[in-house]
């Protein structure tokens, strides 16, 4: 080693410590969630609460996934849905017709997932922008109008019915619904770890340089295509881990599952929490299942308050609540230390 | 000055003691004034393209249930109904559905819901053991598949089997009189579009062997523009033509096909005509288009039957849908199976729902039955006639006979392997 790549080796240590010691932080961070997940039913007899956690998982792993490409990379999928419901639709006709145990499912409808999005990927990455906002969003009605037309094998508009079927393994019984509550936790938090993990890695970093300047990435040698396709194929993972929640919380799946208004409502979602932060997507998503729920109890013109919920988002606020936060936070501190 | 606490209680402390009080000495008066209530849930679609008819099953809902409270309640107990939107989604009608069970204690369901939603609802019946009475989804498959069987699950609602039964064998019947051999088919491209449609031709071709289908359309539904589809049916020249159109889409597809005067160069058999949300929109509605009832207050031609459809539209201002004579029905069976099992639980309500027969403003003959060994609904009015511009709409329904429904149904569903 020479002199110079000592002091540089010197200098890239504390860095280096300060990224191990943070994804410590973040592992415990998600143990430490976990365990408050976990523990709640032990306080709590509420089954709203718990259904309501476990479609915050559904929706949070779908939404999140979906910020790895708006946010991170830049690109504005309109057709993400199409994962959610795909993931859905596999792992409930795989647990229907196969009768296979469930984590065997789950890792086939991955597997399917990943390779359905490779081949839709490939062709979707190249693009930019709104071409490959509308490209996506035509393979999602594609893949929706395909549900709909082979009745025989998904159930046509009528969706998989006869319920899924839930074999206990491993002593989880996922048809017990404080199994079920804590099996989605235990996804979500492993699927929000695995998502922080790859927006914190180079890759991720990567992604962002992307995002910002794609022509520059690849002038400093990076395959953006390979990059492109690798993190729209991992998005779509994570969505279709969601799906399989969905699917396995109505016991069943239906084409309303991969129609282009999930997509929407992931978008909405993504407006509502933010996308500059990881956890953004997480408080929208919370965000919008406690409005959706409290605003339905009272009304049916709930399209007009989310409207205007949306409106202050958009018009007022200009970013989403994390965000806004966030930026609060961090105006206050340099206010502070500049006193 | 300073002020200073005086020792002892304040206040506040006090008032708040009485009201702790208060409370603890209410609650048991409270709790037992609400499990004399009972609670009976309803998710339906109360917003969206189909919102007019989730209002119309609300409605009628309403309606029955004021009456049954009116009479002393279900088995004794008032009853609360808890009506949300689902937005016709399935996993907001499951979520709904479980929520109401759950947080607001409804002890029932009524499932307004259409299509799939019946489906997600029914997956909610099955998981949290509530007794269900589906009121809207006509799906034959709800009912007739065995997969679907669940001991604590109903379907009030007429069934798509049914319609094209009486619909075969009344078009052929027609088609021999007056020798219409050649047949086009318009339908929404979705299942209940195929399905209806195919099991309409099948029974048709079956009651008069020599007819052939020279068209097929299949519109998308909530189509804007069906042009293309009518000049394409006016171009293979049929004789006939059938369509299982419903709703905006009928209506729409009525007033362009009279545009290009196809309803003069052919009869027209449209199952979902002779319902009040088709009847009063179309502007001009031709004379003679054949069509299955749905709900109108002249068929069954009963006092009862215009009793109801008046009562209705006296409090709304408007006529009753299909889908209201349904939950009608659906709270007329609950009211009186309470008053058999003298009980308003679910398990007790269930039994006595097997195989039990009610007096009906909507029965082929003043009655209707919920058939015990596929819990479904049987025996309501069904028939077909002709339209014409003006009340009453459709002055003469032909009866369709239960007899020859419940055979063909019978051969329909080992057909499918469902027996």
């Amino acid at each position: 080693m020479t002199e110079l790549e000592a002091g540089r080796a010197e200098t890239l240590a504390p860095v280096r410590s300060g990224a191990v010691l943070r994804r410590y932080r973040d592992v415990l961070i998600a143990l430490i969630a976990l365990a408050v997940l976990a523990s709640l039913p032990l306080f709590t007899g509420s089954k709203a609460l718990l259904d309501f956690v476990i479609r915050c998982s559904a929706y949070g792993l779908f939404a999140t996934s979906l910020n790895l490409l708006v946010g991170y990379t830049g690109l504005t999928s309109f057709g993400h849905g199409m994962f959610f419901g795909l993931g859905a639709y596999s792992f409930g006709l795989i647990m229907q017709k196969l009768g296979v145990p469930i984590p065997v499912a789950f890792v086939a409808t991955l597997a399917i997932t990943a390779i359905v999005s490779a081949i839709i990927g490939a062709i979707c990455v190249r693009l930019k922008e709104i071409y490959f906002a509308f490209v996506t969003l035509a393979f999602q009605m594609l893949i929706h109008s395909t549900i709909l037309s082979w009745a025989s094998f998904t159930g046509g508009d009528q969706g998989l019915r006869g319920g899924i079927p839930r074999p206990p393994f491993l002593g989880i019984d996922l048809a017990n619904h404080v199994h079920l509550y804590v099996a989605s936790c235990a996804l979500l938090i492993l699927g929000l770890l695995a998502m922080r993990q790859i927006a914190q890695s180079p890759f991720g970093y990567t992604l962002r340089m992307i995002r910002d300047n794609a022509a520059r990435a690849s002038f400093l040698g990076i395959d953006v295509w390979r990059a492109k396709l690798t993190v729209f194929v991992l998005a779509a993972l994570f969505a279709s881990m969601g799906g399989m929640v969905m699917a396995l919380f109505v016991s069943g799946a239906y084409p309303e599952f991969a129609y282009w208004t999930i997509s929407g409502e992931g978008i909405f979602i993504n407006m509502l929490g933010g996308v500059s932060t990881f956890l953004g997507p997480m408080v929208g998503t919370v965000l919008l299942l406690l409005l959706n729920d409290t605003v339905t109890r009272f009304t049916e013109y709930h399209g007009i308050v989310l409207g205007v919920v949306i409106l202050f988002f958009a018009l007022g606020l200009r970013k989403g609540l994390l965000d806004f936060a966030a930026e609060w936070f961090a105006q206050r501190r340099d206010a502070g230390e500049g006193r | 000055m300073t002020r200073t606490r005086t020792p002892g209680i304040s206040r506040r402390s006090t008032l708040a003691l009485m009201g702790a009080g208060a409370i603890t000495f209410a609650a048991p008066w409270v709790a037992r004034a609400q499990a004399k209530t009972i609670k009976i849930g309803m998710p339906t679609i109360l917003s969206g393209r189909v919102a007019q008819l989730g209002t119309s099953s609300r409605n009628a809902v309403m309606l029955e249930v004021e009456k049954v409270n009116a009479a002393g309640g279900l088995a004794g107990r008032h009853i609360e109904m808890v009506i949300r939107d689902s937005k016709g989604q399935p996993q907001e009608a499951a979520r709904v559905a479980r929520e109401l069970v759950n947080t607001d204690g409804c002890e029932l369901l009524l499932d307004g819901e259409a299509s799939s939603g019946s489906f997600a609802v029914h997956e909610v019946a099955r998981d949290l053991g509530v007794l269900c009475v589906h009121t809207c989804s006509e799906a034959s498959s709800l009912t007739a598949d065995p997969k679907q069987h669940i001991p604590n699950a109903f379907r009030c609602v007429r069934q798509g089997i049914h319609d094209s039964i009486v619909g075969g064998s009344y078009a052929a019947s027609i088609a021999k009189a007056k020798r219409l051999k050649k047949w086009a088919t318009c339908s929404p491209d979705y299942a209940y579009g195929r399905d209806t449609t195919g099991e309409f031709t099948l029974y048709l071709k079956r009651f008069a062997p020599d007819v052939e289908i020279v068209s097929e359309s299949w519109p998308k539904l909530f189509q804007p523009d069906y042009t293309e589809v009518v000049t394409k049916i006016l171009q293979a020249k049929p004789q006939a033509l059938y369509s299982c159109l419903w709703g905006g889409d009928l209506t729409s597809y009525i007033d362009q096909a009279n545009i290009y005067a196809m309803f003069s160069q052919m009869e027209v058999f449209a199952v979902n005509m002779a319902d009040y949300t088709a009847l009063t929109v179309v502007k001009n509605l031709p004379k003679g288009i054949h069509s299955g009832n749905r709900y109108i207050k002249t068929f069954p031609a009963t006092p009862e039957n215009a009793a109801w459809g008046d009562a209705y539209k006296a409090k709304y201002n408007e006529y009753p849908t299909n889908w209201s004579w349904q939950n009608a029905t659906a709270v007329m069976f609950l009211s009186e199976a309470a008053k058999k099992a003298n009980s308003a639980d679910g398990k007790k309500i269930a039994e006595v729902l097997k195989g039990l027969t009610i007096r009906c403003p909507f029965g082929a003959d003043g009655t209707v039955t919920m058939r015990g060994d596929d819990h479904t609904l049987v025996g309501y009015a069904i028939g077909w006639g002709t339209t014409i511009p003006q009340e009453p709409y459709v002055p003469e329904v032909k009866a369709g006979d239960w007899k020859t429904i419940f055979e063909l149904e019978a051969e329909w569903k080992k057909s499918k392997g469902y027996t």
